[in-house]
């Protein structure tokens, strides 16, 4: 490999670091509020439009919210400043594990392999397992 | 090897840094609409030093196939000549939209493009997003008609850089309107947002490089509208950061497809992205049709 591609991919990494640096440092993501209720409901009506919902519930810190839609869960959870949503079978929730206080729901996706829903202090299991199981 | 006397990339690589820091100021400092999540920025400019790796990896067999091409050409066409210049900035620009267009409207070309599409930003560092494996699907193969049909290979990478570095300035939110000509003409930031954009209004539309006469010569163009704010990102967002994730999900996905259900392989890789023998995934076609059913519902509703 020539010299000349050698030292123009060093000073690209280094210049790399530098601006995600600065762009960490500048703090100017989408403001985003942690999830309620509605506005969990509000993000799957406008992710999923066609899903009707019957009961959504938030995780402790409001990073994730589990909503039951007929034999579906639909999974809601955040990425960076923004959200994502999947669907699985709402009987997969009887199969997620508890790890540190978190409840890991795995989809099977590349593309999103799991999302973790934060349960209250204390608590050993999910405000639906009951229902999940 | 491919003697290049003017490469544009390198010689735009310190503009990217600047007009970069300048977004992020601009930001900052509230004076235009700029949004930067880190993560996302680290991963994007991660995904841009990943492509150059790439190349590196490609150029001997680019490069010697597309000498051992031009070997064979059929018509003499210098650099020196202006006119080939003028005529390469269109058909390279021409063969740009084709191949783009391609690479949203079939999946395994999709899966190695989505890389671009997969940040739930528009900035920028989103420019710089680039696949890992374009090449390897060989994307740059119908170039190789040019050389073919005479263009000296050197003339062929450094329009293609044009391109790319001209492709660069139109990935921001920061910039809302150009001029009423140049919007006609040339691809703009909004007319990218709209590419960009994940709004089913707005899917697979706009795959201009430097030209948006092609969309609208073939009917893909879509103006931005203001009562349908861009949201960007891919029509299932990605779960996370990881950058193996982020740069292979997609080819994950294909091959736990084909291995569940070999059969259906071509379909698998060569159907639109949302394809599955039994319908039950959504491609972007569907996607339009059930926005448009409900659009339709609702212009019912409220004329009742």
């Amino acid at each position: 490999m020539d010299q000349a591609y050698i030292i123009q991919f060093a000073v690209s990494a280094v210049a790399i670091i530098v601006l995600a640096s600065v762009a960490a440092w500048a703090r100017i993501p989408r403001q985003v509020a942690p999830l309620d209720e509605s506005s969990a409901r509000a993000v799957i009506a406008d992710e999923l439009p066609d899903t009707p919902v019957e009961r959504v519930w938030v995780d402790a810190v409001g990073q994730a919210a589990v909503a039951k839609s007929g034999s579906e869960a639909v999974v809601l959870f955040r990425v960076g400043d923004g959200f994502a949503v999947r669907q699985a079978p709402w009987s997969n929730l009887a199969k997620a594990h508890t790890r540190d206080g978190r409840l890991v729901i795995r989809f099977g996706d590349p593309a999103a392999p799991a999302a973790r829903f934060q349960l209250a202090p204390g608590a050993t299991s999910a405000p639906f397992s009951e229902i999940a199981a | 090897m491919i003697d290049l006397p003017f490469d544009p990339i390198r010689t735009a690589i310190p503009l990217f840094i600047v007009l970069v820091l300048l977004e992020i100021a601009a930001g900052k400092l509230g004076r235009a609409k700029v949004v930067y999540e880190g993560k996302d920025a680290w991963t994007s400019l991660l995904l841009g030093l990943g492509n150059t790796i790439q190349t590196a990896l490609m150029l001997g067999v680019i490069a010697t196939t597309m000498l051992w091409v031009y070997s064979h050409h059929i018509f003499e066409i210098r650099m020196t000549y202006w006119w080939a210049w003028v005529v390469l900035f269109f058909a390279d620009d021409f063969i740009f939209y084709w191949v783009h267009r391609t690479s949203h409207e079939r999946r395994i070309w999709w899966a190695s493009h989505v890389n671009h599409h997969s940040s739930q930003h528009f900035n920028l560092t989103t420019a710089l997003r680039q696949p890992l494996t374009q090449l390897v699907v060989g994307q740059w193969v119908p170039w190789l008609v040019l050389i073919w049909l005479g263009f000296p290979p050197a003339m062929i990478v450094i329009q293609n850089g044009v391109s790319l570095v001209y492709q660069f300035w139109i990935h921001t939110e920061a910039i809302k309107k150009m001029p009423r000509w140049f919007e006609a003409v040339m691809n703009t930031p909004s007319h990218h947002r709209v590419h960009h954009a994940r709004n089913p209004r707005y899917l697979d539309a706009n795959y201009a490089g430097i030209l948006i006469i092609w969309d609208r010569l073939f009917g893909t163009y879509i103006a931005e509208r203001e009562d349908d704010p861009c949201k960007y990102g891919i029509v299932k967002n990605l779960g996370g950061f990881n950058f193996l994730r982020v740069a292979f999900h997609e080819w994950m996905a294909i091959f736990q497809d084909i291995a569940r259900s070999p059969r259906h392989a071509v379909g698998w890789l060569f159907g639109p992205p949302g394809w599955s023998p039994d319908g039950s995934r959504e491609t972007s076609d569907i996607i339009k049709a059930r926005w448009r059913a409900r659009l339709a519902k609702t212009d019912r509703a409220e004329a009742a």
